[in-house]
């Protein structure tokens, strides 16, 4: 039995020394799964000095070599401490899947520039035509000696603005039914014929882009898998996207916060909105079901160590995860009232210092909820998780 | 789970699919025989009436978690015999560490010959296991006790009850036979297939009936009542998956339009939402019970999160059932409705959802 403890002091006692106050304030500051780009970037280069910027990542290719538990603790910790978020596309999703299906060439050449964070990549999986139905995908690219000429466009790619690569699923037969003709392509955003547009999200800001392929010339060396076999790459890459988060540390955070707030916040009767029983009653019920993902994630944990496959599990927790983080956003808006209605952009930059004119507890709250409402879209929408459910559950 | 419990659960999945058929219940059920004796007998044999009695005693010292694993499978089989209202909830308070109770009883609790069920709700008192009108005063060699008792689950089929009254103004309780002189015993069948009594009381017991008095009552009932909910949530989980079951098997079969039921994304969603359910609950269930029997710190909070959350999802479940099978589901000759009278017969077994949703909330608040 391992000493998670000790690794718990050491992890503490890093994040202690690591996280500057200017790191910390973008972690609080942060309203969505992406924090401030410039100080994402900067933490990115010191986790990866310390060799603990990719927990997930086997140690042969740079990874710490962390047990379940271990990264649990890591996350949790960061948490905790109000670390900013690293930029996850190329950590999480395509470092994996160029453990499992990139060449030799592509693993040496790739993996040490996503770990020191020189590659900033972005994924190209939507089209505006094409959302849950992905397979429906037209971006096309056409084979033209050693290379593919790639017309079309992608969307919600969140941080195209920051990256220099996208990893993309292009349509490379289209005589076919449309799973068998995709193709998964590393394409680099300088590449003539690429313009990127800036997507202004509801909360004022940008994290996502619309991306123009205009004619772009992509080597054919850059295919991951076979051509015409980027549908089952992509399907492998999903299951990062869903299976890799833990909800309970997220939801664990926002109830600590929206806690704080509701003793700051005076209800009607003068006393803390945490004792007005009808607001009291809603968080409790909330609560409840936190306890309940929390367990469940746990039994996931267990089945994992246990070497098991948590199968049905893992596709559960997407939903309530998700759908609960949205509940507590609803109840924290509800407990912080009117302070939630200014709109002051630069109150949400790390870096300014002047004063907003909502109150500290209230700062992130209506950004938090406006932007959270993309996590039953993202990674496959609520209902399309309610669809696997139905079908590799209950085999309907 | 560990190996005890995968035993338990396959023997009692194995024992009641194979010999508790559902229509052989109903017909029992429509007899008015709420108890059989050969079941009962046979669920002593199996070893389920010793589960949390210790091994001195007789039984085999499990835990709530042991207990869990059966009480899940009762649910899924809606067994009308009150085992776990004998041995789980009056067995924990017979065994409460400083009350006194004849050891001789906790042997015939193990067997199955005693079948003891606790007697607490009142006409005039609110609805908890301590309030109570009912009085005990000392006379000769014993006690006189003068009260009223109302919905006592199991009444119909109990050889004993345990009565709480008050004593010189404190909270106890005492055993009380059926048989004794000036305990009036009128059963009634439940809706949901088994007997409750309402007792009316003035009889004259021993000194030695008196268990428990004082502080030790109210502990041994703090107790007894985290052990009502586990029991209760846990055969909750049993009858809601056994519905979901039902549900997924009927709505495949079942042509409409010329399809099946089950291929209407409109029904599919909401049978994932089911299957979601469910599994919280069976974490919450799991945890709790672990908590309990490991004496952890968060034990209250988790057991009374798990009475909130299969309540909720208990209803939700066994309503759902119903509506997607439709007619049928509302007849008594189809089982999934009987799911449905059962959970909410659980519901209010002692501790209500609504009652350990406060106490959530103050247990929460004061950590």
């Amino acid at each position: 039995m391992k000493d998670y403890n000790a690794f718990r002091e050491e992890v503490r006692s890093f994040l202690a020394e690591a996280l500057t106050p200017d790191l910390v304030r973008a972690g609080e500051l942060t309203t969505s799964v992406f924090s401030d780009f410039e100080a994402a970037l900067k933490w990115h280069k010191i986790l990866h000095k310390k060799g603990w910027v990719a927990p997930d990542w086997p140690e042969e290719y740079g990874g710490p070599g962390w047990d379940i538990n271990e990264r649990y603790i890591f996350q949790e910790e960061c948490k905790l401490a109000n670390a900013p978020t690293v930029v996850m596309m190329a950590l999480q999703m395509l470092g994996p899947l160029l453990m499992h299906y990139g060449t030799e060439e592509q693993k040496a050449y790739y993996l040490p520039r996503i770990l020191s964070g020189e590659d900033m990549w972005c994924q190209g999986y939507s089209e505006p035509g094409s959302g849950s139905d992905l397979a429906s995908l037209k971006t096309a690219a056409v084979r033209d000696g050693d290379d593919y000429i790639v017309n079309g466009t992608k969307i919600w790619t969140s941080m195209a603005q920051h990256s220099n690569r996208i990893f993309c699923l292009v349509k490379t037969n289209k005589e076919v039914k449309p799973q068998a003709g995709i193709s998964f392509l590393l394409i680099d955003l300088d590449t003539p014929g690429i313009t990127i547009d800036e997507i202004i999200s509801l909360d004022g800001h940008v994290e996502q882009c619309q991306v123009f392929f205009d004619n772009v010339r992509v080597p054919v060396a850059n295919l991951i898998g076979e051509e015409n076999d980027g549908w089952s790459v992509a399907k492998y890459l999903l299951e990062f996207e869903r299976g890799g988060h833990n909800f309970t540390i997220d939801i664990k955070k926002q109830l600590a916060k929206l806690r704080k707030q509701a003793r700051k916040v005076k209800a009607r009767d003068g006393k803390p909105k945490l004792q007005d029983p009808v607001f009291r009653h809603r968080l409790a019920e909330a609560e409840i079901e936190a306890m309940a993902l929390e367990q469940t994630e746990l039994r996931i944990k267990g089945a994992l160590n246990a070497d098991g496959n948590p199968g049905a599990l893992s596709s559960l927790v997407k939903c309530v995860g998700t759908e609960l983080g949205q509940r507590f956003n609803e109840l924290s808006v509800d407990a912080v009232g009117q302070a939630v209605t200014p709109y002051h952009a630069d109150s949400l930059n790390p870096r300014y210092e002047g004063k907003g004119p909502a109150p500290g507890y209230a700062l992130t709250t209506m950004a938090e909820y406006i932007n959270n409402r993309a996590a039953t879209i993202y990674g496959g929408t609520a209902e399309i998780q309610r669809t696997i459910i139905a079908k590799q559950i209950l085999k309907l | 789970m560990t190996e005890d419990q995968q035993m338990l659960r396959d023997a009692a999945e194995r024992y009641l699919r194979d010999n508790y058929d559902f229509n052989a219940r109903r017909e029992r059920v429509n007899a008015g025989e709420y108890m059989s004796q050969e079941h009962w007998n046979t669920m002593a044999e199996m070893g389920w009436m010793a589960m949390p009695f210790s091994e001195e005693l007789g039984g085999l010292g499990f835990g709530m978690q042991e207990c869990a694993v059966v009480a899940e499978q009762f649910g899924r089989h809606l067994v009308m015999e009150p085992v776990m209202d004998s041995v789980v909830v009056a067995g924990s308070l017979l065994t409460f560490e400083g009350v006194n109770t004849p050891s001789s009883l906790i042997e015939q609790m193990a067997t199955g010959e005693a079948l003891v069920v606790v007697a607490n709700a009142e006409p005039d008192a609110a609805p908890s296991f301590i309030n109570t009108h009912s009085r005990l005063q000392a006379t000769e060699g014993g006690y006189r006790l003068v009260g009223e008792k109302v919905f006592v689950a199991g009444g119909g089929s109990a050889t004993h009850f345990v009565v709480t009254a008050r004593l010189n103004d404190e909270l106890a309780y005492v055993l009380v036979e059926r048989g004794a002189t000036g305990l009036t015993v009128n059963h009634y069948p439940t809706y949901d297939g088994r007997s409750g009594a309402n007792l009316v009381l003035d009889v004259l017991v021993p000194e030695s009936a008196l268990i428990a008095t004082g502080e030790t009552a109210i502990l041994a009932f703090a107790q007894a009542r985290a052990r009502v909910v586990l029991m209760a949530s846990a055969e909750t989980l049993g009858a809601m998956e056994a519905a979901l079951e039902a549900t997924v098997d009927y709505t495949k079969q079942r042509i409409q339009f010329g399809q099946p039921l089950a291929s209407f994304q409109a029904l599919q969603h909401r049978m994932s939402d089911m299957v979601i359910q469910v599994e919280l609950c069976r974490s919450l269930v799991e945890a709790a019970c672990r908590a309990h029997d490991e004496g952890a710190a968060d034990e209250m909070e988790l057991i009374l999160a798990t009475k909130v959350k299969t309540a909720n999802a208990g209803r939700h479940i066994t309503q759902e059932a119903i509506q997607l099978h439709g007619g049928i589901a509302t007849t008594d000759e189809y089982v999934v409705g009987h799911y449905f009278k059962r959970v909410a017969a659980l519901d209010s077994w002692i501790v209500s959802r609504d009652e350990a949703l406060d106490k959530f909330i103050a247990v929460v608040d004061a950590a």
